[in-house]
C-alpha cells in the first residue's frame, strides 16, 4: 500500500478512537455521572475505611 | 455520616473483595516482582557496557542490543503489565463492589502471559528480536501475548459490567479507558509495523504513536487511577475538586493519542504531522496542571501522614514526578528543545522519569497498601520498607539528573560542527557511570523491596496478629 492509503488508514482509525471518546463522555453525561460530584468524591469511604481516618502506617506505629 | 450510611447496604464489604481478589491480586504481585528484580540485573548490564563495552562481550546473547532490548521488555510486559493487573483490577473490584468471579480463567491467562512473555525475552536473547522499538518480541509469541490480555483486560470489563456502585469513581474511568486503549494501539501497531507492513516513514509514526501511547494511554491512566484512590482513602479525605479531576480525565483521553509523532520531530514526515502532535503534547498541560492541583490541594495540610503511610510516601512521590515529567515532555515535543535533545542520553532520561519516577514508584505505594489486606498480615520491616523508598528515591533522582544534564550536553556539542563526534562521546561517560551507579541504588531498593515481599507472603510467623497491634488497617474490628 502506497503512503496515502495509510495515511488515510491512520486518519480513520485515530477517528474511530476519537469517536469511541466522545461516545463514553455523551453515555456519561446521559447516564447522570457528572450530576452531584462532590457526593462521588466520598462514594471511597464507608464504614470498614471510614472518612475522616488515615487508613495505612508503617508497621509498629502507635 | 451519610456516605457510609449509604454504603452500609447489602452491597459486599470491602474486606470481602480483597479476599475474593486474593489469589490473583498474589499471583500478579509475586510474577511482577520477579520480572523487576530481572529487568533491573538487564538494565544493570545494559548500563555498565554503556561506558565498558568488553564487559560480558564474549557471549552473542548479552550484547548490548539484546540486554537494552530484554531490560525494557521485562520492565514493560513483565513488570509493569503484572503490576497494573494487580493493582488495577483490585481497585476496579473494589470501586465496582464485586466480587470478580472466576478466579481461576484468571489465574491461567496471567500464567500465559508470564510464559509468554519469558519465551518473548528468551526470543530476544537468542537473535529473534524485530527492529521495533517496544515491540522487539518475536512475531511468533504476539498471539499468545494477545490472548492472555484479552482474558485478563475483560476481567476488569467484567466487573464493571457487574457493578454494585451507581457512581462511577474517577479511578474507575482510568482503568476502563487503559483496559480499551492498550489491547487497540498493541493491535494497530503489531498489525501496520509488522504483520503488514506500511512502507516506509510511516512505520516510524506507527512505531511512535505506539510507544508513546504505551505509556500515554495505559501506564499513565492506570498510575493516574491508583493515585486518585490511595491519596484520598490513605489520608481519609476526598479529592480536593473531583470536578477538576473528570476535566483531567476527558482532556487525557483526547489528546494524549495524539502526542506521540512529537518523537520523530525533524523527521522526513510532513510537517503538520509533526505540529499536530506538537500541539497535543503542549495541550497535554491541561491535564497535568488539573492533576497536580488535585493531588497538592488534597495532600496539603496532611504532610505528616505523607511520612506514616509507606503507600502515601511512594504515591506522593510518583505523583510529584508525573507533574514534572510532563512539562518536561511537553516543553521536549517543541522543535527548538528537541533538535537538542533528540538523539541524547536526555529522551532515555525522560523515559524512566516517567515510568520509574512516576508509574513504578506509584506501583510500589500500591503494593503497600495491597499486600497487607490480602494476607491480614504486617509488613515484616519496617527498615526494610524505608531503605526501600530511599534508595529508589535517591537511586531515580540521581539517574534523572544525570542524564537530563549530560544528555543535554551531549545535544549542545552534537550540534557544534567544531567537535568531533568521538568527543562528544568522551564526553558523556562520566555521566553514564554516574547512571551505572544509580542503577546499583536501584537493585538495593529492589531487592529490600522483593526481599519484604516474599517475606510477609511465605513466612507467616510473628505476624499473625493484625488485630491489637496499632497496624496498616484503618479499623481493628474490620475483619
Amino acid at each position: 500500500m502506497d503512503w496515502y492509503s495509510y495515511i488515510i488508514i491512520g486518519f480513520i482509525l485515530a477517528g474511530l478512537f476519537f469517536a469511541s471518546a466522545l461516545y463514553a463522555f455523551h453515555w456519561a453525561s446521559k447516564n447522570g455521572q457528572f450530576h452531584e460530584l462532590e457526593k462521588g468524591a466520598s462514594s471511597i469511604f464507608d464504614d470498614e475505611e471510614p472518612l475522616g481516618k488515615q487508613t495505612d502506617f508503617f508497621p509498629g506505629h502507635k | 455520616m451519610s456516605t457510609s450510611e449509604q454504603n452500609s447496604d447489602h452491597r459486599i464489604k470491602l474486606s470481602e473483595i480483597d479476599q475474593s481478589m486474593k489469589w490473583p491480586a498474589l499471583f500478579f504481585i509475586i510474577s511482577a516482582t520477579l520480572w523487576l528484580l530481572a529487568g533491573t540485573a538487564l538494565g544493570l548490564i545494559s548500563s555498565y557496557k554503556m561506558h565498558d563495552p568488553n564487559f560480558l562481550g564474549n557471549w552473542e546473547w548479552l550484547t548490548f542490543g539484546r540486554t537494552r532490548s530484554a531490560h525494557l521488555n521485562a520492565v514493560m510486559y513483565g513488570w509493569c503489565n503484572n503490576a497494573i493487573f494487580a493493582v488495577g483490577l483490585w481497585i476496579m473490584a473494589r470501586l465496582c463492589r464485586t466480587e470478580i468471579r472466576h478466579l481461576g480463567l484468571l489465574i491461567v491467562a496471567g500464567v500465559f502471559w508470564n510464559i509468554a512473555v519469558t519465551i518473548g525475552i528468551g526470543g530476544i536473547f537468542i537473535g529473534d528480536m524485530t527492529s521495533v522499538e517496544w515491540l522487539e518480541m518475536p512475531t511468533y509469541i504476539t498471539p499468545l501475548l494477545a490472548i492472555a490480555y484479552a482474558l485478563i483486560g475483560v476481567w476488569g470489563i467484567i466487573a464493571f459490567r457487574y457493578r454494585q456502585s451507581e457512581h462511577i469513581y474517577i479511578s474507575q474511568w482510568y482503568i476502563l479507558g487503559a483496559l480499551f486503549w492498550f489491547p487497540w494501539i498493541y493491535s494497530v501497531a503489531q498489525i501496520m509495523i509488522l504483520f503488514e507492513p506500511a512502507r516506509g516513514t510511516v512505520q516510524s509514526l506507527t512505531n511512535w504513536w505506539f510507544a508513546h501511547n504505551v505509556l500515554g494511554l495505559w501506564l499513565t491512566p492506570m498510575a493516574l487511577a491508583a493515585a486518585y484512590y490511595f491519596i484520598p482513602k490513605v489520608i481519609g479525605r476526598p479529592i480536593h475538586s473531583y470536578y477538576l479531576s473528570i476535566l483531567g480525565f476527558w482532556t487525557l483521553a483526547l489528546f494524549y493519542n495524539w502526542a506521540g509523532v512529537h518523537h520523530i520531530v525533524g523527521g522526513p514526515v510532513p510537517a503538520w504531522v509533526i505540529s499536530s502532535g506538537i500541539v497535543a503534547s503542549v495541550m497535554m498541560v491541561i491535564p497535568v496542571i488539573v492533576t497536580a492541583i488535585n493531588h497538592h490541594m488534597t495532600a496539603i495540610g496532611h504532610f505528616r501522614q505523607v511520612i506514616e503511610s509507606p503507600t502515601l510516601r511512594f504515591v506522593v512521590f510518583g505523583a510529584m514526578s508525573y507533574t514534572l515529567v510532563s512539562f518536561i515532555g511537553s516543553t521536549m515535543s517543541l522543535r527548538s528543545v528537541s533538535e537538542i535533545s533528540h538523539f541524547t542520553h536526555l529522551t532515555v532520561g525522560h523515559a524512566h522519569h516517567g515510568v520509574y519516577a512516576f508509574f513504578t514508584m506509584i506501583m510500589f505505594g500500591s503494593i503497600y497498601f495491597i499486600l497487607p489486606r490480602l494476607l491480614y498480615r504486617e509488613w515484616p520491616s519496617k527498615f526494610l520498607i524505608t531503605c526501600h523508598f530511599w534508595f529508589a528515591a535517591l537511586g531515580i533522582t540521581i539517574m534523572i539528573v544525570t542524564l537530563h544534564v549530560g544528555g543535554w550536553i551531549q545535544g549542545l556539542e552534537m550540534n557544534n560542527p567544531e567537535i568531533p563526534f568521538i568527543e562528544v562521546m568522551k564526553g558523556t561517560v562520566p555521566w553514564l557511570k554516574a547512571r551505572t551507579i544509580s542503577g546499583f541504588f536501584l537493585a538495593i531498593a529492589h531487592i529490600a523491596f522483593a526481599i519484604n515481599v516474599f517475606w510477609i507472603v511465605f513466612f507467616r510467623q510473628g505476624q499473625e496478629d493484625v488485630v491489637g497491634t496499632p497496624t496498616l488497617f484503618s479499623s481493628k474490628q474490620a475483619r
